[in-house]
């Protein structure tokens, strides 16, 4: 809210003409977001949080500041109503509005000029100049936050009802829209249509002009429920709609009223006036309410003794009415403040005007314990990527409609009732669209060497609705295997590099063949597994999202149910033996079916004498002296005894062994 | 060492200094080792020594002898080095360099996390679809705070939306474990949301400390320690009046930046009904809690002007956060 600081003075008796009270203003919670300088004066924006509807006016500001500078603020005059001339008749429905008043002005000059400082002032707080009379509702909108709506009473057929709408009642408003109502909308109607949109806007047809010579001015409290409804409703916010729907002070629409009669008169004749007012019993809910605040809240809960006559005080100064007794603070809360339900609220008021500043910091680095951690399941896992030359990534959770209908069921798909556009619009039900499109997003730009990775959560939809949330570790490779390498030392990467990233940070991991993951395709996929439970799947992407992604390098993707992983816990040493080890290479020639796993796996399970470690260390494929279909294959083994040295007949016998096995399971032909 | 044996030393010291080439070298290793060298010299006249003081004599010549043949053999080695190219030239470039890094996000949040810890704040996580009793309700949001509006709040269906702050972690931790709790919550959250300074996903912390005797002073002793400690280096910051519908009194945190006040975090005292609505007793126990916005701190600390840069994740810029945890 903007507003001139000379004239915020003027409410504040005795202060210093250069005082300026912007670190005041901030430090009581109004926070003035810029300061410009305007000739002799200064505009301020206060940047008012939404509880705070008793500061949306000079006054209202003003009562904050006289807390701090204890002076009481000095009300404006306004004209007071003691006897009703005439009663115009008012039909008004109490839920709408509970307090109500009209005054009408017969033979009004309207064309006179505004005085040039409500012009001025209204310019300064960043509202338009309109006509004299609306200037004059206006300026005391600001003044005291009561919002008014003048009509003409020329154009208003007949009495005034505060009334809901009709369905399809219709108005054509000030903002030259055509406004369709439905009943569920309050409005200030006349004997034959709406005139107005309560508190939010009013129609063309009674607005009124400088030619207008006899005008109804309204000043009222409308229930603030009701208002925002209707600005939601139809998206129409206006400097009414915004203070009422935040709460105006229910008790001042007549001495409002009172005030604009004040500055009216001042600048003219004014003869014939008529005024009526109604309201509830009971106005609103909170006035009059009485809080009592136990003697030794404000110091449990801000850490310091405050006196008695501090707190006393800065109640009263705004707009409180409190009462210390043996119980506590009796504190009767003023019509004014909405936002004050209770005692926590009434400590906040006394610790804002004692400065939040000025309370000593105590650092409590007491831990209690008693919960386990749950949000480092990632940490060690995206550590050792790092490390292995990954780039970390964040993707947004959601993903462009359509993007995952290749791979995930429609049914299991969660999409967003009301996305911020369609290529966010759903909520991905696995990683590789993120790690993909990112992939994409670097090729475009010529980053065509890649390693990342991304630790987020997957969503899927269960037939119940519910949607279940999963932790994947999910990443991709691709390009070459350092920029930073020499010509002849530049190798492009290859699934086997992501093989051994993965095996480098969960060694006890195993790949198998055989996954059954849609958009990993067929020619390279593999499952991975720990502890014969799956863990993960990788491999490369399969072709149709090569395209849907427009992506023309190779890429490797891998992806880690990091909820299934167990990391290895418990972990005995075994002895190491000091006996000398023997090296062995057995090259074979064997069908092309024949899998890595399958020998390897045959040779383990035999479990050989002495043999301690097997590994295929070579592979040639269709060399000329090959037979087409077979494939050469060296494999290591490795031989230690732990309580002697071998000696090369022990070695040689258990080869043999081996030899026959490999011969015997897979036709292999050994060769020399 | 006898004072003679540590003068010899730094002779032939200063002498290797001068040889450049082998054949220098070798000169000296005659003058010192060869058939009428010092050393040898030294030992002949061994038999002229007293008889008790002999055995020691003969210690420090070997242990002198051994001193200077290592001294001789030292420089012939660099000598030859030299010679012989097989100087490595170290300037060639690293093999196998690795870029890896660590998202922005993932070091700021892991940044407040160990400062946090330090302070006796455990770390919860929480699932992103929440309800409406979670994200809002137990909260004190009421229905009509601007935060329940469709333009907030992303909806997944009727009942479940995308949790618009982690403070839904924090009900769901009082709720299963009571008072007193010390917890802190980072996690993704998502708002309504798109232009360059506000994104429909972003990071946010929330602490929240839950014991007896907790007041605004701890508040505040725990936040300025922080906001020291993480940008190390003592900050200006003040602590202003706001208001959120879960913490009463609230207060907004700013710090001075290139000579402007900056907000950086929200907090306050937690509002007496969401403890109410955890069933944790007011009477017995307070609390402060306090949010932050993870981009927005890495964006001060590291200078980042455009908040998207955060999730186009061009290599370019993730790989300028290498060895950055």
């Amino acid at each position: 809210m903007k507003i001139s600081l000379n004239w915020l003075k003027e409410y504040i008796p005795n202060i210093k003409k250069n005082d300026i009270f912007i670190e005041e203003l901030t430090s009581l919670g109004l926070e003035v977001s810029s300061e410009v300088k305007v000739k002799k004066d200064t505009v301020i924006d206060i940047d008012m949080t939404p509880n705070r509807a008793d500061c949306l006016s000079i006054i209202g500001i003003a009562r904050d500041l006289s807390a701090i500078y204890k002076n009481k603020i000095a009300y404006p005059k306004a004209i007071k109503f003691l006897k009703l001339k005439h009663s115009n008749i008012l039909a008004i429905d109490k839920k709408i509005s509970s307090s109500y008043s009209a005054l009408i002005i017969k033979n009004i000059d309207n064309s006179l000029k505004t005085p040039f400082f409500i012009k001025n002032r209204l310019d300064m707080c960043g509202l338009k100049t309109i006509n004299f009379v609306v200037d004059v509702l206006n300026y005391v909108m600001l003044e005291n936050g009561q919002p008014m709506h003048a009509f003409d009473h020329d154009k208003f057929n007949g009495n005034i009802k505060v009334r809901f709408a009709k369905n399809n009642e219709k108005m054509t408003a000030l903002d030259g829209q055509n406004y369709t109502l439905m009943k569920d909308i309050p409005v200030i109607a006349d004997d034959k249509k709406p005139q107005a949109i309560a508190g939010v806007i009013g129609s063309e047809e009674s607005s009124v002009t400088d030619k207008t010579k006899n005008i109804i001015i309204e000043s009222a409290y409308f229930t603030p429920n009701l208002i925002r409804r209707s600005s939601k409703h139809f998206r129409l916010q206006t400097d009414a709609s915004y203070r009422f729907e935040r709460g105006v002070d229910p008790l001042i629409n007549k001495y409002a009223i009172g005030r604009v009669l004040a500055i009216l008169t001042e600048h003219t004749s004014i003869e014939d006036f008529s005024f009526n007012h109604l309201s509830a019993p009971k106005v609103a809910k909170h006035i009059n309410r009485s809080i009592l605040v136990k003697p030794n809240l404000f110091e449990s809960s801000l850490g310091i003794k405050i006196s008695d006559k501090f707190i006393l005080q800065t109640l009263s100064y705004l707009g409180f009415n409190p009462k210390k007794s043996k119980k506590g603070f009796s504190v009767t809360i003023p019509s004014h403040r909405f936002d004050i339900g209770i005692a926590q609220d009434l400590v906040e008021e006394v610790a804002r005007v004692y400065g939040y500043n000025n309370f000593k910091p105590i650092l409590a680095t007491n831990s209690l314990n008693n919960i386990k951690d749950s949000t480092n399941q990632f940490d060690g896992y995206s550590d050792l990527l790092v490390a292995r030359g990954y780039n970390e990534i964040i993707s947004f959770s959601f993903i462009p409609k359509g993007d995952q209908s290749n791979h995930v069921p429609k049914t299991k798909i969660a999409s967003l009732v009301n996305p911020i556009s369609e290529d966010k619009a759903e909520l991905r039900g696995s990683m590789i669209n993120s790690i993909l499109n990112t992939c994409a997003y670097n090729f475009s730009r010529k980053n065509n060497n890649l390693r990342i990775f991304e630790s987020g959560k997957t969503y899927i939809k269960h037939r119940d609705k519910s949607i279940i949330e999963e932790n994947i570790l999910a990443g991709a490779i691709s390009g070459i295997n350092s920029e930073s390498n020499l010509k002849n030392e530049q190798v492009k990467l290859s699934f086997f590099d992501i093989k051994g990233d993965l095996l480098s940070i969960l060694p006890d991991v195993s790949f198998e063949v055989n996954a059954d993951i849609k958009y990993i395709g067929k020619a390279c996929q593999a499952v991975i597994k720990q502890n014969n439970k799956i863990i993960g799947y990788c491999g490369e992407p399969e072709k149709s999202l090569y395209s849907q992604y427009s992506i023309k390098n190779q890429i490797f993707y891998f992806e880690l149910m990091i909820d299934k992983i167990t990391p290895i816990s418990s972990l005995k040493y075994k002895k190491i033996s000091i006996f000398p080890k023997i090296r062995r290479d057995l090259t074979i020639l064997i069908d092309d079916e024949v899998i890595a796993s399958d020998i390897i796996d045959a040779v383990q399970r035999k479990s050989f004498n002495y043999m301690i470690t097997s590994k295929i260390s070579d592979i040639f494929y269709n060399k000329s002296n090959l037979d087409i279909g077979n494939k050469s294959m060296t494999i290591e083994f490795v031989f230690q005894d732990k309580s002697s040295t071998l000696r090369d007949e022990q070695v040689n016998d258990e080869m043999e062994k081996i030899v026959l096995l490999l011969k015997n399971k897979f036709k292999a032909i050994v060769r020399s | 060492m006898p004072k003679d044996h540590t003068s010899l030393i730094s002779d032939l010291e200063e002498k290797l200094k001068e040889c450049s080439s082998s054949h220098d070298i070798a000169n000296i290793k005659s003058q010192y080792l060869g058939k009428s060298g010092i050393i040898t010299n030294k030992f002949g006249s061994l038999k002229d020594a007293a008889l008790d003081e002999r055995k020691e004599l003969g210690r420090s010549l070997n242990i002198l002898k051994t001193q200077i043949q290592n001294l001789i053999a030292a420089k012939l080695i660099e000598i030859q080095d030299v010679k012989n190219d097989n100087k490595v030239d170290i300037t060639l470039p690293g093999k196998n360099i690795s870029t890896g890094s660590k998202h922005p996000v993932s070091i700021t949040i892991n940044g407040i996390t160990s400062i946090l810890a330090k302070y006796g704040f455990t770390s919860v996580s929480g699932v992103e679809v929440e309800d409406e009793f979670h994200n809002f309700e137990a909260l004190n949001i009421p229905e009509t705070h601007p935060a329940r509006d469709m333009h907030d709040t992303f909806y997944v269906s009727d009942d479940k939306l995308l949790r618009t702050h982690t403070s839904s972690v924090q009900i769901r931790s009082m709720l299963s474990n009571k008072a007193p709790l010390k917890i802190m919550t980072p996690g993704k959250v998502y708002r309504c949301d798109s232009d360059p300074t506000h994104s429909p996903m972003f990071h946010q912390i929330e602490g929240l400390y839950i014991d007896k005797n907790v007041n605004f002073c701890h508040l505040k002793g725990v936040l300025i320690s922080f906001i020291t400690e993480f940008f190390g280096k003592d900050m200006e910051i003040r602590f202003r009046p706001s208001y959120f519908p879960f913490t009463e009194p609230s207060a907004e945190l700013d710090i001075k930046f290139k000579g402007k006040w900056l907000e950086v975090l929200g907090c306050g005292m937690v509002h007496p009904n969401v403890l109410s609505n955890v069933k944790i007793d007011t009477k017995k126990y307070s609390g402060f809690a306090f949010g932050l916005g993870i981009e927005r701190l890495a964006m001060l600390k590291y200078d980042i002007v455009d908040l998207r840069m955060f999730y186009e994740n061009d290599i370019s810029f993730l790989s300028q956060f290498k060895g950055l945890k």
